[in-house]
């Protein structure tokens, strides 16, 4: 057992510092987004959507960096941040061919049929917490249309929440990533995220995107290694390890 | 069968020249849309026949079929002379006026048959959903139906449906009955409210509260039946509307 926690433990220290890298990516747009905000505040000028086109160029090399793995990455404001949008996602993607686009959402407000994103897990842990989140997987209708993660840390500017950086990472791909060493264990093995929603897992009978609970948790499955302060980037990935002993 | 005669039926079916098989009424629907959704406005002139229908692929004689049809239903009008052409008309009207054209581009057969794929899509979406939805994903449903409760106008109404269709899909954890959810609803998501009228519309805003709680409640059996019978009832209304319309 423990030597399986150590094994199990060394995967998902694997995965958080690959993820990491992407995090590192995401504060740094956080921090331009902040800086603009702040100049802009410092000069008594109202903020507009447009000042926030200064991220592009680091949501771009971003997505051209971490190619396969980030489908899209950028800046959504709360509400009333932007004097001239009472919402507003400033968002890039990048398509087949690596071609960097804007993502175009109706987010108006006023007629209650647009797309109100504060009500997302991705924008609601980072406001909560005031610390990055990993949210998902979950299909995203609006920029990917895949099953995604989106990682998103909150912004701030003198104390004012202003919305949050992120990064779309695409689920299949973060299989991907795990699945060499969820083979490797030997046994059945699930990685979960923290409400019981499967990730990956090295069996037929336990399928990404199934919810781990009740009848469907299979007899003999128990956590091996989870979320702990010795990982890599702590608190970053809330996701759990599962096989059975 | 003869050699020859299965011959003649493969190059008759296989090569059939497309503009037989209800080509005009395609470009006349997606004209109507185009119409619909505002992306041609009143007064507008039309490109060029012959360049309108190299853009829609067709040939100039089907866009003339095509045109023809909306003159009928009022919604083009042909000038000549120097000063000529196809000019869109479409005076503000209440949206069901607008609609109703485009239902009668759709026959009968055609609008069985998307019933029958919404139906076997949303059905699958309800059944998946109710195995797979966090209750975070369900309380996102519970509120999209509020909205859909408070909607006043037929605008709202179908476009709060079409977000609780693909929240479901969402739920399902499928993104590929997902991108079906969005493209039958932006293929015929305007017509679905159109004959839905007086008590009606609290019946099928029930239908949608009953099919959440099955989800909600983790009753995959009876959200794939709620689901499907829905669609069948909408696709239903939309029948008996569209034979109306050629009922003398």
């Amino acid at each position: 057992m423990s030597q399986l926690t150590d094994r199990g433990t060394a995967l998902l220290d694997g995965l958080t510092r690959r993820i990491g890298q992407v995090l590192s990516r995401v504060e740094e747009i956080g921090a331009a987004a902040e800086s603009i905000t702040g100049a802009a505040r410092a000069a008594g000028r109202e903020l507009r959507r447009a000042d926030f086109a200064g991220v592009r160029p680091l949501a771009a090399s971003l997505l051209r960096e971490q190619a396969g793995l980030v489908a899209g990455a950028g800046v959504v404001l709360a509400p009333g941040v932007a004097a001239d949008a009472p919402r507003a996602i400033e968002w890039w993607w990048a398509d087949a061919g690596s071609r960097i686009s804007q993502l175009h959402v109706d987010t108006d407000a006023r007629s209650g049929e647009g797309y109100d994103y504060t009500t997302t897990e991705w924008y609601r842990e980072p406001e909560r917490t005031g610390r990055p989140a990993v949210a998902g997987p979950y299909v995203d209708f609006i920029c990917t249309r895949e099953y995604t993660f989106t990682l998103a840390v909150p912004l701030h500017s003198a104390g004012q929440f202003l919305g949050v950086a992120g990064a779309d990472i695409l689920a299949g791909q973060v299989e991907r990533l795990v699945l060499p060493g969820l083979a490797d264990l030997g046994r059945v093995a699930v990685l979960a995220t923290g409400r019981g929603r499967v990730i990956a897992s090295n069996t037929a009978s336990i399928l990404p995107g199934t919810v781990l609970r009740g009848p469907h948790l299979p007899a003999g499955l128990v956590p091996v290694a989870g979320p702990d302060e010795g990982s890599p980037v702590p608190g970053l990935l809330p996701w759990t390890l599962l096989s059975t002993s | 069968m003869p050699r020859s005669a299965l011959a003649t039926v493969r190059s008759r079916t296989l090569f059939a020249p497309l503009d037989a098989a209800g080509r005009a009424e395609a470009v006349a629907r997606r004209l109507v849309q185009a119409i619909t959704l505002g992306l041609l406005l009143d007064g507008e002139c039309l490109p060029a026949e012959s360049e309108l229908a190299s853009q829609f692929g067709v040939s100039p004689v089907t866009l003339r079929e095509a045109l023809a049809m909306l003159r009928v239903m009022g919604l083009v009008e042909t000038r000549r002379g120097r000063q000529g052409g196809s000019f869109i008309r479409a005076p503000d009207q209440l949206p069901a006026t607008h609609l109703e054209p485009q239902l009668r581009l759709l026959s009968v057969l055609e609008l069985r048959d998307i019933g029958d794929h919404r139906a076997a899509v949303a059905g699958a979406a309800a059944q998946l959903a109710s195995q797979r939805a966090l209750d975070s994903d369900v309380h996102t449903l519970r509120e999209h139906v509020g909205r859909l409760r408070g909607a006043t106008s037929l605008t709202e109404r179908r476009r709060t449906d079409a977000r609780i269709h693909i929240e479901i899909a969402a739920a399902a954890q499928s993104p590929r009955l997902t991108r079906q959810e969005m493209s039958l609803w932006s293929e015929v998501g305007d017509l679905i409210w159109l004959p839905v009228t007086g008590d009606q519309v609290a019946a099928v805003t029930a239908e949608h509260e009953a099919l959440v709680d099955a989800i909600g409640q983790g009753n995959p059996d009876r959200a794939r039946q709620l689901a499907e019978r829905h669609v069948l009832a909408e696709t239903e209304r939309l029948i008996e509307l569209r034979l109306g319309m050629d009922t003398p």
